[in-house]
């Protein structure tokens, strides 16, 4: 009994004296603990967002609507320092509905100090407003330009590989991207008549085995990075479906970019000025068109359409006054020009101004008027004039 | 149209090769190490005035203490591939931003 007493007491004392040896609050601080160290894995949600209200009047016609929020999370997920997987979705309530896209969505590898491979769903950099300016919080005005968006001439986004990277040419900078994607489809007419000859950048599935092949070089040519000057090309040789009458009609793309960004003292503030030019020449081909009486009727047309912008902002950095600093004012010229003899023929002409006033580096209150003289199109032609009043934030 | 597009791929592939023969080649600053003449002689910019310009080709520059350091690695690496900024250029554009967050 007295010895089971005395182990009973060995380990209960042993035991505390144990505990207190192992919670010694001077060696078990938080100052003496590990410092906190990041993972090298890394998520974050970044994006943008805006609403707006806008007032348009065409042809005597007025109508004005506060325009739904889009909301665009883009998700990145940093795997190491050199994989990385980027993915934007876009929340938008166009007519009544909510429209749900993927922007792009690819993973990203840097295979060296010049290169960097993508695959995916990625923006294209064929000139550079879709890939660089598009998003509302960096582009200066509510609207894009004239033949750029989701239905332009110029393709926005493709699923395929990229390889891209950047050269320091000791003062002057090089930029470049090659890309091969899935390529455009060409829209025969056979759902929606009068866009017969529009090319549908939205491929996800390809409908041939013909590829698309693209580049942009960028060239740099002054140390100060203030001016940049590019030229991208976009080429297929087949858009149309596999066994149709249009599986060889091959189209050819190009597009020239520039753009100016400095602070200039003697006008005490940053000039912004922007530009981009879009060709798109498409083989012809004989669609068919189908009259009110049954009776069908073959035509063709020279398929060759361009849209051009240029874009000049400033922002008086330099102001003595705080409010002053963050107003900035925008003009904008566009232009778009599609086939003649297309069912979707159309000439316009766009001026866009702004008065934008920035709360903070990235969210941005405009206000901008935008008139826009066209002949046929959609629409049917006409002028058309809005005034909008927008609130954009990127975070 | 066929013939554009061969251009287009025989322009491409040339600039993929040229791309690899340049990008994987040694550079100077692999071995030589006798002298530092180019340190010496050539006026470094600072990561602030990278910073400035790089940034504001596109958009507005972010302020340093919007993101922290961990943050400002992975915006680092999305920004190198999207505004296809050079090494040097983003290295350098990064370690400004640590430090000045």
């Amino acid at each position: 009994m007295k010895k089971l007493i005395v182990l009973i007491l060995i380990v209960g004392f042993g035991h505390i004296s144990y505990g207190q040896t192992y919670n010694d609050f001077e060696t078990d601080s938080i100052a003496a603990s590990q410092p906190y160290q990041p993972s090298k894995t890394q998520f974050m949600i970044r994006g943008y967002g805006h609403t707006g209200l806008n007032f348009m009047s065409a042809e005597g016609e007025k109508e004005s609507s506060y325009v739904g929020s889009a909301f665009a999370p883009i998700f990145l997920f940093k795997h190491s320092d050199r994989l990385m997987f980027e993915a934007e979705l876009e929340f938008e309530l166009e007519n009544n509905d909510l429209k749900v896209g993927l922007e792009y969505a690819d993973v990203m590898y840097v295979l060296n100090k010049n290169m960097t491979v993508r695959a995916g769903k990625f923006l294209l950099p064929f000139g550079t407003f879709m890939e660089r300016f598009h998003p509302a919080w960096i582009n200066r005005l509510p609207t894009r330009p004239l033949g750029f968006g989701h239905d332009g001439i110029a393709p926005a986004s493709g699923i395929g590989v990229e390889l891209r990277g950047a050269f320091d040419l000791g003062g002057p900078k090089l930029n470049y991207s090659i890309y091969s994607t899935n390529g455009p489809r060409l829209k025969d007419g056979s759902e929606e008549p009068e866009e017969a000859g529009m090319l549908m950048f939205q491929n996800f599935e390809d409908n041939n085995n013909s590829k698309a092949f693209g580049g942009r070089i960028g060239l740099l040519p002054f140390a100060d990075s203030s001016t940049e000057f590019g030229f991208s090309a976009y080429s297929t040789n087949g858009v149309g479906e596999t066994d149709s009458e249009y599986e060889d009609v091959g189209t050819f793309l190009y597009a020239i970019d520039f753009s100016f960004v400095k602070q200039i003292p003697a006008i005490s503030g940053f000039i912004d000025i922007k530009g981009q030019y879009n060709n798109s020449d498409i083989d012809d081909a004989t669609f068919t068109e189908t009259h009110e009486d049954g009776d069908e009727e073959e035509y063709t047309f020279d398929n060759k359409s361009n849209s051009f912008y240029t874009q000049l902002s400033y922002r008086p950095t330099m102001a003595s006054s705080d409010f002053l600093k963050k107003l900035e004012l925008v003009g904008r010229y566009s232009n778009l020009n599609t086939p003649e003899g297309a069912e979707w023929e159309e000439q316009s002409v766009q001026y866009a101004f702004g008065l934008n006033y920035w709360l903070t580096w990235r969210s941005v209150i405009k206000i901008a008027y935008q008139t826009t003289d066209s002949v046929g199109g959609h629409d049917g032609g006409g002028t058309t004039n809005g005034f909008y009043i927008h609130w954009a934030i990127g975070f | 149209m066929k013939t554009i597009h061969k251009i287009v791929i025989t322009g491409l592939m040339l600039l993929v090769i040229g791309g690899i023969i340049v990008s994987c080649s040694s550079t100077k600053d692999k071995y030589t190490d006798v002298t530092n003449a180019e340190d010496e002689f050539k006026i470094e910019k600072s990561g602030a005035q990278m910073w400035g310009e790089a940034c504001n080709r596109c958009h507005l520059a972010p302020s340093p203490a919007d993101y922290n350091d961990t943050d400002w690695e992975t915006i680092s690496l999305h920004m190198r591939v999207r505004a296809n900024l050079t090494e040097k250029e983003i290295t350098k554009i990064e370690s400004f931003l640590k430090s000045a967050n």
